[in-house]
């Protein structure tokens, strides 16, 4: 088995996490002994990461910072086959959702995940959930400094945290460590993004407040640089005044961003610097030993340094169409020369964004360790990510991932469709969302038609509470309901690249489930009409207005 | 859920303790995985001990709820809402298999 | 409402003043406040109170963790921290962590779970007014064990 170039667990950690199985699986047999009422146990499964959906439970499996091994892969593969019906979705956060667990099942499937390290803590409920960070962290060639690092830090801190268990509201950290945000850290309740000051530290801007949801919003700058090492006292300052002041009053105006809205951001920022203070010098400061030792355990694989220029894929990128364009949407620049980051897409034509049966798992693993050091990452797009492939590679992970059937190059294109559970599986949702996604996949999944169009990022939720992004697709689609049928709401503009977030403004009436596609093939019609070299979607919408797409749309449905 | 949805007929249902699994009460005032055996309430009155009587065999189920049905011919109950017709019949596309390595 | 004190002594039978009644008695020696009570209020004061009272108005409304964690480590306070209203077991390991010691709880069980509580999680990651080490203090505190051995 390959050595793991990140975070591995001691004996303090395992611990931690096997005696946190041993009371959640006590606290199932009180609730099947009927000693538990569902109002008491709820809040208990949730911690835990076991929702009810509508068919079933469904067990959110926290992947922090997005990093695998192939071993853990190949353990989530094995649990979804012998818990559930052997599949699994990844999400928008990283995390991979079980959807057929059953609640006398759901301690053993923890217990099994624990024996790779992972754990399904602080993936629901009003607490400090799952952290992410970009999905190319270690391997980008942007990079400043790995963002895992400080994502493992602060996973830590918020584990099991005794004041921050019962928030107003679930509290969401991102962090990034490139200038290219992959992070989206400008929506989340807490983004964190290292930069180099002027005097060549590097530190964090710290942004407050964003989100999606009912009420998007994007983050506003709290602190614009924090030195490191006071991460920690910075955001259980912040953590303490949202936990006091943060309203309780109504669930839908709970989130921080709605405490800083109100109050502003300069009170809040005081508020903030005042406890931060009182306890900057306190026991939450990180020394660096404890930092370093953190960090050595994210030192890259060795990569020798090959050449970028290989004859065999010179050769196969003229031969092969397809493989050319994929090399161009789901290959991306590596920091060590002659070497990549792959993306492998869960997006084939017409099958649900984001799933994975376990032998697409199994299969993944295995690439993982024949070409990518034995790791793997999960991106907010739903993706998996290979981090560390030699160039002269690439020809075989691509025909491997052929035979998995995740070699799309669609990566960043219009079928590389953001899109949540919606009402085939979630209990709150409005409409449906996967099957909504699988025909504007079919539709589009010409790659050559796709690569023409270009960069276009659609995201599809079943409801307001947004968990497929809609607010920030370039074009995102939102389900709702009217007396009992569904209905799509359009929106234009939405963007998570740093500097140019921006959310979504809708087009027009909704429109019914079978125009969803047509209407979506007018808006690519005026945008590839109207268009001038160079421009994606997004920035031609933003150049000619709505207007435009307005007409065409509504001419047709 | 939608309001003018709430026809004369309803059911009680509800998720299954031990597994969530969509169940429905039966006239016998068990609870069954069947939409077909459940007991129908036939007006508001009978809706209302229907639900009473479903809260009082809540003890392996959670949360028991009234569904608001319709009789098709030949004695067929279907649920009016599209949700209630999702938890009695399933996704409404195909999931993955597991031992699937291309999708369809 | 049964009173379990962790402490192990006689809990105080003080009668608890409202904030307000308190704030005209200020020599009483017990308070009982609101969590949306200003606990920084209470400085100059805590040397002579025995009884704090802070509550939970339902279990997931956690602003009283945050009164307790001030009171104990910032204000300094030694009496008995009390902790009322949605007081639940599987709850009682945070309370102890944050400095509460006594538990006003009419759950079935609630004793029992109370003296597991302690010894639930053997390992915890953040530093707070219990005065546990966390897991990176004992982290550091091997490493230089094993340096110092080299
Ligand atoms: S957006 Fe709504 S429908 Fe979709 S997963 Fe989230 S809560 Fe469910």
């Amino acid at each position: 088995m390959p050595d793991t170039h990140f975070y591995r667990y001691d004996e303090y950690d395992r611990t931690l996490v096997a005696e946190r199985v041993d009371q959640f699986r006590d606290q199932v047999r009180r609730r099947l002994a009927g000693e538990l009422t569902e109002e008491q146990f709820k809040p208990l499964r949730l911690t835990n990461g076991l929702y009810l959906q509508l068919h079933a439970y469904m067990l959110r499996i926290a992947i922090p910072y997005g990093t695998l091994s192939s071993r853990q892969l190949r353990k989530l593969a094995e649990i979804s086959r012998k818990y559930d019906r052997g599949y699994g979705h990844f999400t928008t956060r990283q995390n991979l959702q079980l959807n057929w667990i059953k609640l006398e099942d759901a301690p053993d499937a923890l217990a099994a995940l624990a024996e790779v390290d992972m754990h399904a803590l602080q993936t629901s409920g009003n607490c400090i959930r799952n952290v992410t960070a970009d999905h190319f962290a270690g391997a980008a060639a942007d990079e400043i400094e790995d963002p895992r690092i400080w994502a493992e830090i602060v996973r830590q801190w918020s584990t099991l945290h005794p004041e921050f268990t019962f928030l107003p509201r679930k509290f969401k950290i991102a962090i990034t460590g490139s200038p290219n945000d992959r992070a989206a850290v400008r929506v989340h309740d807490i983004g964190l993004r290292l930069w180099r000051n002027a005097a060549g530290e590097v530190g964090f801007e710290v942004i407050v407040g964003g989100g999606l949801g009912r009420t998007p919003m994007i983050g506003k700058t709290l602190r614009a640089f924090l030195p490191k090492n006071e991460l920690l006292a910075y955001l259980e300052a912040t953590l303490r005044v949202y936990n006091r002041y943060g309203r309780r009053d109504n669930l839908y105006k709970a989130r921080i961003k709605i405490l800083v809205h109100e109050v502003g951001v300069e009170k809040m920022r005081a508020d903030v610097e005042a406890e931060y203070a009182e306890i900057r010098d306190g026991l939450l400061g990180l020394s660096d030993e404890t930092v370093e030792a953190i960090a050595r355990q994210f030192a890259p694989p060795h990569l020798p340094p090959r050449s970028s220029l290989v004859a065999a894929v010179e050769a196969l990128r003229l031969e092969d169409r397809d493989f050319a364009l994929w090399l161009k949407s789901n290959v991306a620049p590596h920091r060590v020369g002659g070497h990549a980051i792959v993306t492998a897409s869960l997006k084939p034509a017409g099958a649900p964004p984001g799933d994975a049966s376990a032998v697409q798992m199994e299969g993944m693993a295995d690439i993982a360790d024949a070409f990518s050091h034995g790791e793997l990452r999960v991106s907010h797009e739903q993706n998996l990510i290979f981090p560390h492939v030699a160039i002269e590679d690439l020809p075989a992970v691509y025909a491997a991932l052929g035979r998995l059937g995740f070699a799309e190059a669609n990566v960043g294109k219009i079928t590389d469709i953001i899109a949540c559970p919606g009402l085939d599986y979630c209990a709150l949702a409005n409409a449906r969302s996967i099957p909504v996604a699988q025909r504007i996949s079919n539709h589009f999944a010409d790659l050559a038609r796709q690569h023409d169009i270009g960069d276009l990022k659609i995201k599809i939720s079943g409801c307001i509470n947004a968990c497929g992004h809609h607010h920030v697709g370039h074009i995102g689609i939102l389900g709702v309901d009217k007396n009992g049928v569904e209905l799509y709401q359009l929106s234009l503009g939405g963007d998570v690249d740093f500097g140019k977030t921006a959310l979504g403004t809708i087009l027009g009436p909704a429109v019914t489930a079978d125009k969803v596609v047509e209407a979506v093939d007018a808006l690519v019609a005026t945008y590839l009409d109207a268009r001038i070299p160079g421009e994606r979607f997004v920035d031609t919408h933003r150049r000619i207005g709505a207007q435009p797409f307005k007409e065409r749309v509504y001419a047709l449905v | 859920m939608a309001k003018n949805l709430s026809g004369d007929l309803q059911v009680a249902s509800a998720n299954r303790l031990s597994d969530g699994v969509v169940v429905w009460l039966n006239d016998a005032g068990e609870w069954t995985t069947r939409l077909d055996l459940a007991a129908v309430a036939r007006e508001g009155r009978a809706g209302e001990i229907l639900l009473q009587r479903a809260r009082a065999e809540a003890f392996s189920v959670i949360d028991p709820f009234l569904v608001a049905v319709i009789e098709e011919e030949g004695g067929v109950i279907e649920p009016l809402s599209l949700r209630e017709k999702i938890r009695a019949s399933g996704l409404t596309f195909d999931a993955i298999a597991a031992e699937a390595v291309r999708y369809a | 409402m049964p009173l379990y004190n962790e402490a192990g002594g006689l809990p105080a039978t003080y009668v608890a003043l409202s904030f307000a009644d308190w704030r005209q008695r200020l020599d009483w020696p017990a308070v009982a406040l609101a969590n949306t009570d200003p606990v920084e209020d209470l400085a100059p004061h805590v040397g002579r109170l025995r009884l704090i009272v802070l509550d939970f108005p339902k279990f997931s409304d956690g602003r009283a963790y945050s009164q307790a964690r001030l009171l104990r480590g910032r204000l300094g306070y030694r009496g008995e921290l009390r902790a009322t209203g949605g007081v639940l077991q599987d709850q009682v390991a945070f309370m102890l962590r944050c400095g509460f010691d006594s538990f006003e709880s009419d759950q079935k069980g609630f004793g029992e779970a109370l003296a597991r509580a302690r010894t639930l999680f053997s390992i915890v990651y953040q530093p707070t007014e219990d005065g546990r080490a966390p897991a990176s203090l004992l982290r550091l505190k091997r490493r230089n064990v094993m340096a110092s051995k080299r």
